[in-house]
């Protein structure tokens, strides 16, 4: 395995609190899913991958460089895609402008050359009808993909995303992991999102986080796997259930830690293994966190 | 992905700076307030008319409040406007000092326009033989010019740059821009009545702005005290110390500590030129008559206070 992220006794502090504590990953060409409740710190894992915070704590290696030396920090972002949770954009830039400008800032300085990209990866988001609309008039899920455009410029050999998907339609969002999924044959991909339909779609690999640790890193079949036998279909919600919910065919599903017997048991999902693992969390988690105290 | 464009079109620093730069650049001419700040100065330089002589002080300050005053707010906002994408900016290998660098050269459009405002002013009111220039020698006229017509313009957009890459506020520079014109204007009120008051004398030159003449009664002109080309090296120290403070932002490592050492340079040339600024020119504020020898102020053959 080729090793492009690597994380060691990872972590970082805002003031008194811990928003990510001993975190050990190594990441390697794919797309790896990022889960976890608000709070757990994904964000701020993924602003650690991105160059954008430096760890309190532990070592970040990017590419194999440095990302604490700012020599080698620029080396990280010459290849480097990356869109933020939230973006703002000027005032008075089209699409086509604004990302001329973040391509301009990431070294396309022939224009030819630059045009041509920004017509790519406009074209990659579907944006191309509109690229010389201002962002101002735009809709939420086309400046959202006005964001993603930027990100993909390049192509960066590792791209990391907050919450890609939020804003965009099912014929976007499809259209998006086909993108992802051809980047991610040659580049390192992460995605955070609370959308784990995206997750079960398109990474081979998920990383859960909870309060600030690591409580899963796997395979995303292996996760779904934990799951089986303790997805069941009922009329009633099971009070022996960890979680249950009200379907739209009038019927409850039950997620319970304990496999049952003589109920109907379904397919299980993402959704269902992370609710499970959720679930069980209160215990585990304060084994985790340890001496440290952490947000969440 | 059908199409993919191999990244390694990092060209030389150099190159990317200046493309940046002439993007910026682009972006600031088309700045409402700039345009109108232009517009405005365009107005007072057209109603400047050849052969009526004119005061210096009055009439000069246009471009500096329209070119200057409209730079540092046109700046201020050109500099802030991509404050709202900065996470994804911030991880460009364009680094903040190198955006910081190309925002700064659009200081270049008003100072070339405050040179052209110079240029039409001197030809319209000859630096050799007009007494509103009171008693300053040929030279002396052309940096108290210099100092009130071309050098603000240069100094309002590095300080809008400044102010915009320290303060989140977003009217800071309309803020600044009214601080400014109520210091100088405020500082011209005490030196004219403490024209020979070293406190006084030191005060009026502690701004980016001031005036060197006044016209008393016809065809008569006091001169102050003070150099005005130290003043202009005052002023051009104040500008290298605003481009110094807004690369400071985001800087980090060796090159913080560098800038740090650039902002003390500064810093102290700066102030060295605001002492030689105080006690250089004239050593008393003196008044000429049309055609006459310069007097002290008051008649007295000693320096005295108004």
């Amino acid at each position: 395995m080729t090793t492009s992220i690597s994380l060691r006794g990872a972590g970082r502090r805002f003031g008194s609190a811990w928003a990510l504590a001993d975190v050990d990953l190594d990441l390697a060409p794919g797309v790896t899913g990022l889960l976890g409740p608000n709070g757990a710190g994904k964000t701020t894992l993924l602003r650690l991958f991105a160059t954008a915070l430096s760890p309190t704590q532990g070592t970040v290696s990017v590419l194999g460089l440095d990302p604490a030396e700012p020599a080698q920090r620029t080396g990280i972002r010459r290849r480097l895609g990356y869109l933020p949770q939230e973006i703002g954009f000027p005032r008075g830039f089209s699409a086509f402008a604004f990302v001329d400008y973040v391509a301009l800032l990431k070294e396309w300085t022939q224009p030819a050359a630059r045009h041509a990209e920004v017509r790519r990866v406009l074209g990659l988001t579907g944006l191309s009808g509109i690229a010389a609309k201002k962002i101002r008039t735009l809709s939420g899920g086309q400046r959202r993909r006005v964001a993603l455009a930027q990100a993909l410029l390049g192509p960066p050999a590792v791209l990391i995303l907050d919450e890609p998907t939020t804003g965009l339609d099912p014929e976007q969002r499809a259209t998006l992991r086909t993108v992802l999924a051809e980047l991610a044959r040659t580049s390192v991909v992460v995605l955070s999102t609370h959308q784990t339909e995206d997750v079960a779609a398109l990474c081979e690999r998920v990383i859960v986080l909870d309060g600030g640790r690591v409580r899963y890193d796997g395979l995303v079949t292996e996760l779904t796997g934990q799951a089986a036998g303790r997805v069941w279909l009922a009329d009633e919600p099971d009070p022996a259930a960890s979680v249950s919910w009200r379907t739209g065919t009038g019927r409850y599903r039950n997620v319970a830690e304990h496999a049952r017997d003589g109920v109907e048991h379904v397919e299980p999902s993402l959704e269902d293994a992370y609710l499970l693992l959720r679930g069980g969390r209160t215990a585990g988690a304060e084994q985790a966190t340890g001496s440290k105290e952490v947000v969440s | 992905m059908t199409e993919t464009i191999a990244m390694g079109q990092a060209a030389r620093p150099t190159s990317g700076l200046a493309a940046l730069a002439g993007r910026e650049v682009r972006r600031y001419l088309r700045n409402p307030v700039f345009l109108a700040g232009v517009v405005f100065t365009a107005l007072a330089v057209k109603s400047w008319h050849p052969g009526r002589v004119q005061e210096i002080g009055t009439i000069s300050a246009y471009p500096a409040i329209f070119l200057g005053g409209s730079g540092l707010i046109a700046a201020f906002w050109l500099t802030q406007s991509t404050r709202r994408s900065a996470e994804a900016l911030d991880v460009t290998p364009t680094t903040p000092q190198a955006r910081t660098a190309a925002i700064c050269a659009v200081a270049i459009v008003p100072f070339a326009l405050g040179w052209l405002s110079f240029g039409i002013f001197v030809r319209i009111q000859p630096l050799d033989g007009v007494w509103r220039y009171g008693a300053f020698s040929s030279s002396d006229r052309m940096a108290v010019l210099v100092s009130q017509i071309v050098v603000p313009t240069l100094g309002g957009p590095l300080l809008g740059i400044a102010l915009a890459r320290w303060v989140r506020f977003p009217g800071t520079a309309i803020v600044a821009f009214l601080f400014l014109y109520g210091w100088v204007s405020l500082i011209s009120i005490l030196a004219w009545a403490h024209s020979n008051s070293l406190p006084f004398v030191m005060l009026r030159f502690f701004a980016p702005f001031t005036f060197f003449t006044l016209t008393d009664g016809p065809h008569n002109v006091d001169t102050w005290r003070g150099s005005p080309w130290f003043f202009v090296g005052w002023q051009l120290g104040l500008c290298a110390v605003a481009v110094t403070v807004a690369l400071l932002r985001g800087a980090d490592g060796r090159r913080q500590r560098r800038l740090v050492q650039v902002l003390i340079a500064a810093a102290a040339v700066t102030v060295l030129m605001y002492a030689l600024t105080v006690t250089g020119g004239w050593n008393h504020p003196v008044m000429s008559h049309l055609g006459q020898a310069p007097v002290p102020i008051g008649h007295s053959p000693h320096p005295t206070n108004r």
